[in-house]
């Protein structure tokens, strides 16, 4: 059984762009597969897709053998979501924001406040715990969206860029999260435009654009397949701009001197 | 508790605490805004009006006050609930949970119903201790009064649902809701109107929850009882589904 099965998946919106056009793409439990393509290719609208915030147009998706689309409930017990942009409840504070995402997955009280603590400890945000999101750092509210994403223990874990825009020290902090939460059983679907990120953290990584998963490999295996040195190469092969390789540049003489 | 119950007051949980957090708004201010009404529409004018119907004047109003506070409330809750929760994005943590359509309709609907039903007992507390306010028919007047702000909890939610700015939740409760309540007659009787407002307040559908809640309180009506309790409860089923269809379609709320 795979943690996520994904069968040519379809979604196109009432404008008429097709943002999907039949993606199909699976994850072995316990893998970090990182998905990989330019602004617009459809990696959030396949997210969306897996989570039952858009309404795929055809195709199927499964997530540890459930049907997300037909019978979500528990394909949805089963998934955590980290998305793009924050979309913290500004009306709740830190540990509100935990109890009551826990409270919609139907977890009980007891567990609730227990998984919390343990959580808002683990992100150093005990301090925190009685300030509303909307007071909360940039840094503070990534970790506690990623805090969020896991709090009902979901066994497929999904992060929409969650190194956008964030300084080095928490991009760090954050892949080791990731790594720990990796490490302690969860799948993870990773999309990112930092490939560094994706060597570093993912398993196999898939390349999307244009709607469709034009490659799919390891690191090594996609640098091979489009015949270049490097996982940058093989992206900058894929987006058509290999002039921007950096291969490719030379050094000023006031540079190099 | 079952998941699905844990979810469901979760998910209503949410929706009080976010109206007690601002409760200087949310409950204040329309408590306020009803006291002025009685104020100045029972205190001030009612002595000049004297009786309508054989009925204080000041108590004739204060039935439909009650209707109107819970109606507002119930309606702006909701309808600003979901669309501040929309712009937010705060509204995917709902929408990606295993919660049904069903759940996550009835949790909205049950916020705004529930900050209506406080201020409306707010009101008739306040109003109990001002006047003598007779209750002549409770078994009309309860689910009256609970028809009534489920109603106006659909109708905030589809507004809610259906908005793409605040502007459109603000354009329904002024050019709409509020013209609806005043002309329904929460001040006035509609017999008193001349041809042909008289006939024209009996194609407002506020005119006939206004002279249900009356009745339920000082035993005084315009309208048949019966068919308009079957209205109402026939209006509030509709929407409900209208509602429970938008939901189950993901309708501006999933894309």
């Amino acid at each position: 059984m795979k943690a996520l099965d994904i069968k040519n998946l379809e979604k196109r919106y009432p404008t008429g762009v097709e943002a999907l056009r039949g993606v199909s793409v699976e994850i072995d439990p316990g893998a970090i597969y990182g998905l990989l393509g330019p602004n617009g290719a459809g990696k959030s609208t396949l997210i969306h897709c897996t989570t039952g915030l858009a309404q795929p147009t055809g195709g199927s998706i499964e997530i540890f053998g459930h049907d997300a689309i037909d019978n979500y409930a528990e394909a949805r017990q089963a998934v955590g979501l980290a998305p793009q942009e924050p979309n913290l409840d500004w009306f709740l504070t830190a540990e509100e924001t935990l109890d009551y995402h826990a409270g919609y997955f139907g977890m009980p009280r007891r567990e609730r406040r227990e998984r919390a603590k343990e959580l808002l400890e683990t992100f150093s945000l005990t301090e925190k715990r009685d300030e509303r999101t909307r007071t909360l750092s940039g840094g503070m509210k990534r970790r506690l969206i990623l805090a969020r994403a896991i709090m009902h223990r979901p066994r497929l874990l999904i992060l929409d860029e969650p190194t956008a825009g964030v300084d080095v020290e928490l991009r760090l902090e954050l892949w080791h999260y990731v790594q720990k939460i990796n490490q302690e059983g969860t799948t993870i679907l990773l999309t990112t435009h930092y490939l560094e990120e994706a060597e570093q953290l993912c398993d196999r990584i898939g390349f999307i654009a244009e709607g469709q998963i034009v490659a799919e490999g390891t690191s090594p295996e996609l640098a091979e397949r489009f015949d270049v040195p490097n996982l940058e190469d093989a992206y900058l092969a894929l987006v058509g701009r290999k002039e921007l390789s950096r291969s490719h540049i030379e050094l000023t003489p006031e540079v190099e001197a | 508790m079952s998941a699905a119950q844990i979810r469901l007051a979760t998910l209503w949980r949410r929706e009080v605490n976010r109206f007690m957090k601002i409760k200087k708004q949310t409950i204040g201010a329309p408590l306020l805004e009803t006291f002025l009404y009685i104020s100045v529409f029972g205190a001030a004018l009612g002595s000049r009006v004297g009786d309508l119907h054989g009925i204080d004047y000041v108590v004739f109003v204060i039935p439909g006050l009650i209707m109107m506070a819970w109606a507002t409330n119930a309606f702006s809750n909701n309808s600003s609930s979901i669309l501040q929760q929309k712009f937010q994005g705060a509204i995917q943590d709902q929408l990606s949970s295993p919660a049904s359509p069903a759940e996550l309709l009835l949790a909205f609907s049950l916020g705004g119903f529930a900050r209506g039903m406080i201020v409306a007992l707010l009101t008739f507390i306040a109003s109990s201790l001002l006047v003598d306010l007779p209750v002549e028919h409770v078994l009309v007047l309860i689910p009256s009064l609970f028809l009534v702000g489920f109603f106006f909890s659909q109708l905030g939610v589809l507004i809610g649902v259906r908005a793409e700015q605040f502007d459109d939740v603000a354009f329904a409760q002024t050019f709409v809701l509020t013209p609806l309540i005043f002309l329904g007659g929460v001040f006035y009787s509609a017999t008193l109107l001349p041809e042909p407002y008289e006939t024209l307040t009996h194609f407002n559908p506020l005119f006939y929850m206004i002279n249900l809640v009356r009745y339920g309180f000082v035993g005084y009506t315009e309208v048949s009882i019966a068919l308009s309790l079957a209205a109402l409860t026939a209006a509030t089923a509709v929407l409900f589904l209208v509602n429970l269809r938008l939901f189950s379609k993901g309708y501006r709320l999933r894309a």
